[in-house]
Formats: C-alpha cells, structure tokens, sequence
C-alpha cells in the first residue's frame, strides 16, 4: 500500500520538479506570468519545469492538493485526447473533463459526478464540476474542477481531498483561489456566452 | 502441480499458495472497497449461474463479481474469484460465448495459475509494461499477472480444459472460436491499444486457433446460442456501458457496437440517441449533421425520452436555430425537471429565448 501512495502521488505531480517553496504571499503569480491567484500563505508551492503546472498543498499532495493547469487548446485533454476549442459551451467543456477524469484509472473510472454547473471564472465563463470517487482503500474523495478557456489555452483549477476531514477543512482556501484568479494576458476571450453560440455560424433560416 | 479436483481440495492450501490466495483477498477487498464492482445483482446471479454450470464441483468456490469498466477484459485471482468487465459482457453474443470465456478465466484458478505465476512474472518484462498502467488501480502483484494473462503454456491450458468443461455443461462448442473472432473484429474496428488480456490482439488469435481445432469435428447444436435471450439479460449492461463509453469519450468504440443494425436492435428504443451522442462526441466532418438526424429518430420513437431533446436543443442553439433551441430545450426540463445539468440548460435556454425574441 506504501507503493501505491507514492505512485499516485508521482502520478499526480507528474512534472513537477522545480523545488517546493513556503507561500510567503496571499497573491502569487502563475508559473509563466499568465495569472495570478490567490493562495494561502504558509502552504508549499511547487511548478513544472514547462511552466504549465502549480500545486499548492498545506499537509501534503495526497491530503489536499490545489492544482492549476494551463494547456494549449488542443493539448487540453491529454488522456482522451481531445482538443478544447475556445468557442466551446461550458457544458461541453465539462463533459470533456469528466471524461478526462475517468479516463484516469479504474477507480475514477467509477465517479459520482455531484455538481456540474456553469460559473464565471477570470471574467471568462466556465465550469464548475465536482466528482466523488473511492480509491483501493475505500477512502472517499471528491474532487473539484473549474476549467474555462481563453483564446489560446484551457485553464484547470483542481482541488482534491479526502471528504475525511480534509475536503470541508481546505476547500474554502480553493474557493478563494477560484475567485482570486486572474488573467494578466492579452488572450482573453472578448466574447460571451451568448456571442460565442453565435459566432460558430450563420442563422441557416 | 496438480489441479484442484474439487472444492474439499481448497481446504488443503497452505504455505506459499495460501500467501498468494491472501492477495488475492485483498485484491477483491480493494475493489469492492474502490466503488468499481457494477451492483446488478440478477446480472451478477445470471453470470453465477454459468460459472457454477461450467464448475459444479467448485460451487459456491468461484464466485464473480462484473467490473465497472468498458474495456474489453475477464480475469481470475488465484483464490477463485472471477471478474468479468461490463465492457466485455456487453459486447458478447451468447451464452455460449460467455461460458467460453469463464470456462477460460475459471481453468486458470482450477489449474491453480495464479499461484505458478506469481512469482515468475515479477521479474519479467511484462510487469514493467502494464505496471503503470494499472497503477494506482491496484496493490499487488496477483492483480497484474492476473488481468494481464498468463504465460502461452497456462493460456493454452485454460483453453483446452475451458473448452472441455464448456462440452461437458452442454454449451454449444462452436461458439467458442467465434467469440474471440468477433472480439478481435471489434479490436480492430476500434483501433484499441489497451493492454488487456482479452483486447491484446495477438493473444486472441491464440484463443481462436485453439478453439478452431478444439472444436473442430464436433457435433453441431448445444446450448447457449440464442442472442435474443442474452441480449434481453444484457439490455441494461450494454445501455449502461454505452453511457460508460460515452461518458469517457470513447465515441469510436460506441460507434462500431451501435453501427451494427443487429444490435441496435436489441437496445431500447432510444438508442439511436447513443448514436447520436457517437457522432457528436467523435466530431468529424459531417458528424454533427448525423447526430442531429440520430437524436430526432430518438425523439420519433421514443418522445419521453429526455436526453435526445437536451442534445438537440443544444446543437440547434449552436447552430442560431433559437426557436427550435428553445423548444427541445423546454420539453427537455418538461420531461426532466430534476436534471442534473439544469443550471447549464436553464442558462442557455435563456439565451434561446433572448435570441429567438430578437433580442442581442
């Protein structure tokens, strides 16, 4: 059971292997300059080496994790291999993740998704997912995705916890994360939802 | 090593093998703790029922559990219990083929494979390459050499002493080489790479050669070879593993299983939703005009079924066709106030009615 624990941690901080750092300040900025967020002072922050990745947990990777990713479009879904495409709905964007999620291994394979809804995040509309699954030792975890794109990428703001105690204690701290983050690029989409339905082609009638 | 001859000889196991049936144990606890055993219990009894068929002696020994998993894969623990995937099932014809596989899967535990293997496979390559990818799926050893199949001698084995017990129960013997034609036509079709004993193509052609001279001179007829009475026992898992293929975005798989008018036929009338949401989810040229003709075969034979107008309001929505947006949309809600998706619907049903109103 010690070899499965540190695979799924391996597995789950995959690339990452810039040296963990002490969270001096509430603001810090993403690994590649392209968003700030908000995260709690005194947890260890760690990046990938490609920029693409920044984990942030106060007890350790396995006990809550906040994870936020950014992927070019068409490398937003690596498992199913799918693209994300900035004039996507919301809903499709989740499905995607979903699928992504499960695509994962046996146990996620399994998931409960208990919400799935449409939120704003960084001006941008998004989604807001959260699944419940159990791993080998039965050990209820729920995980929560808000994902949305920009012109040139798909952002993924994870948090994981076992609901034993964890999830309820650290989830607010991933709210605040949620609702600080901030794009400090120029891709922002300009369009709505509403625009972006119309802009994937002309009325036929 | 001897087989077991019948289940007074399990008492007798001791030592090592014993060891091996305890990972076993906590392989089962594992998943039946990890929330991935698909609860259908009359299937699950229906499946019993074959194996007990097949082992007689060992009743109430072998017991199996169906997986929730699309991927095409059986597998046996050295301590007698079974798992078949719901993929798998799903995509069988007939008793006869299913017999065929447990009669495999169950030899491996009579001839005691898991325990020769156990050790041997450790250190082989075989480990190293499906160790990743079933990791973090399960702890130990025995579950890798299990699901992953065992040596060609052991696979040769199963299969003959499979396909004895297979005669000896009555089945249809001529079954048996079809299943694993049949599953490597779907392999193919489906261009699956998994690294599963029953999708790993050339361990399936194996299956077939042996089978092919196993069964060949035999008398025709045997039992088990009715579709429509496997498909009336299979209709909720091939539904549920459609939702489960979709669901991971595997539209290609769900494309090739729904492509096939015959079975098409024998899925609810609201199938052709399924294909629909194939095509939708493939996304190829062409696609999106052949799932909105699928959803509204949907809507025309089955009008209470839900999903097909939230997935046409969604494609008409995205194409500006607002009015009709709207309408699918509302008769989505009518049909389905509880959805759970409908903060999304209620959201773009909005916009609909903003649009179709005239409204930017």
């Amino acid at each position: 059971m010690k070899a499965i624990t540190a695979l799924m941690l391996v597995l789950f901080i995959a690339a990452c292997a810039q040296v963990p750092s002490r969270i001096e300040a509430t603001r810090n900025d993403g690994p590649d300059k392209t968003y700030t967020v908000d995260l709690p002072v005194g947890w260890i922050k760690e990046t990938s080496q490609d920029k693409t990745v920044l984990l942030a947990s106060r007890n350790g990777y396995l006990l809550e994790i906040i994870r936020i990713t950014r992927h070019p479009l068409k490398d937003a879904f690596p498992k199913t291999k799918k693209a994300a495409g900035d004039s996507m709905l919301p809903a499709e964007l989740a499905e995607l993740e979903i699928a992504e999620i499960k695509s994962q291994d046996q146990f996620t394979a399994a998931l409960s998704v208990l919400e799935n809804a449409p939120v704003e995040i960084a001006h941008e509309e998004g989604f807001h997912v959260r699944v419940s699954f159990k791993n080998a030792r039965g050990l209820s975890i729920q995980r929560v995705v808000d994902g949305f794109t920009d012109k040139v990428s798909y952002y993924r703001i994870e948090f994981q916890a076992p609901v034993l105690y964890y999830f309820d204690t650290y989830y607010p701290d991933f709210q605040k994360a949620v609702a600080s983050f901030h794009l400090s690029n120029t891709n922002k989409k300009t369009a709505s939802l509403s625009s972006s339905v119309v802009i994937l082609s002309p009325p036929e009638r | 090593m001897p087989p077991f001859a019948d289940s007074a000889a399990l008492a007798q196991v001791t030592g090592d093998e014993r060891r091996v049936w305890n990972q076993g144990d906590e392989v089962a606890q594992a998943l039946a703790r990890g929330g991935v055993i698909y609860e259908d219990p009359a299937t699950t009894a229906y499946v019993q029922t074959v194996v007990d068929r097949l082992f007689p002696e060992f009743q109430g020994h072998m017991q199996v559990a169906i997986l929730k998993s699309a991927q095409l894969n059986a597998f046996a623990l050295p301590n007698g219990r079974i798992y078949i995937n719901q993929g798998l099932l799903a995509r069988l014809q007939n008793e006869a083929q299913l017999a065929t596989l447990l009669g495999h899967e169950g030899t491996h535990f009579t001839n005691r494979h898991g325990y020769q293997n156990e050790r041997s496979v450790k250190d082989s390559a075989a480990f190293g390459a499906i160790g990743g990818m079933i990791v973090p799926l399960l702890p130990q050893l025995v579950a890798v050499t299990s699901m992953y199949g065992f040596s060609r001698e052991m696979e040769t084995e199963a299969d003959v002493n499979g396909f004895a017990r297979l005669k000896r129960a009555g089945y249809d013997v001529h079954e048996s080489p079809r299943v694993f034609e049949h599953l490597i036509a779907e392999i193919k079709a489906e261009g699956i790479k998994e690294p599963f004993f029953f999708a790993t193509h050339p361990k399936l052609v194996d299956r077939v050669d042996n089978m092919k001279k196993l069964s060949a001179g035999a008398p025709p007829g045997g039992d088990g070879t009715s579709s429509i009475d496997y498909a009336a026992k299979m209709m909720q898992v091939r539904v549920d593993n459609l939702d489960m293929m979709l669901s991971m975005g595997r539209a290609k798989s769900a494309l090739v299983m729904l492509s096939d008018p015959e079975r098409r036929a024998e899925l609810p009338p609201y199938v052709d939703y399924y294909l629909g949401e194939a095509y939708r989810l493939r996304g190829q040229e062409g696609d999106a005009k052949l799932a909105e003709d699928e959803y509204r075969k949907a809507i025309e034979v089955a009008p209470e079924f839900a999903p097909s107008y939230r997935a046409l309001g969604m494609m008409r929505l995205k194409a500006n066709h607002y009015v009709d947006a709207q309408t699918y949309l509302e008769r989505y809600l009518e049909l389905s106030p509880s959805a759970p998706d409908r903060s999304y619907v209620d959201s773009y049903l909005k916009i609909a009615r903003r649009k179709a109103g005239g409204q930017p």
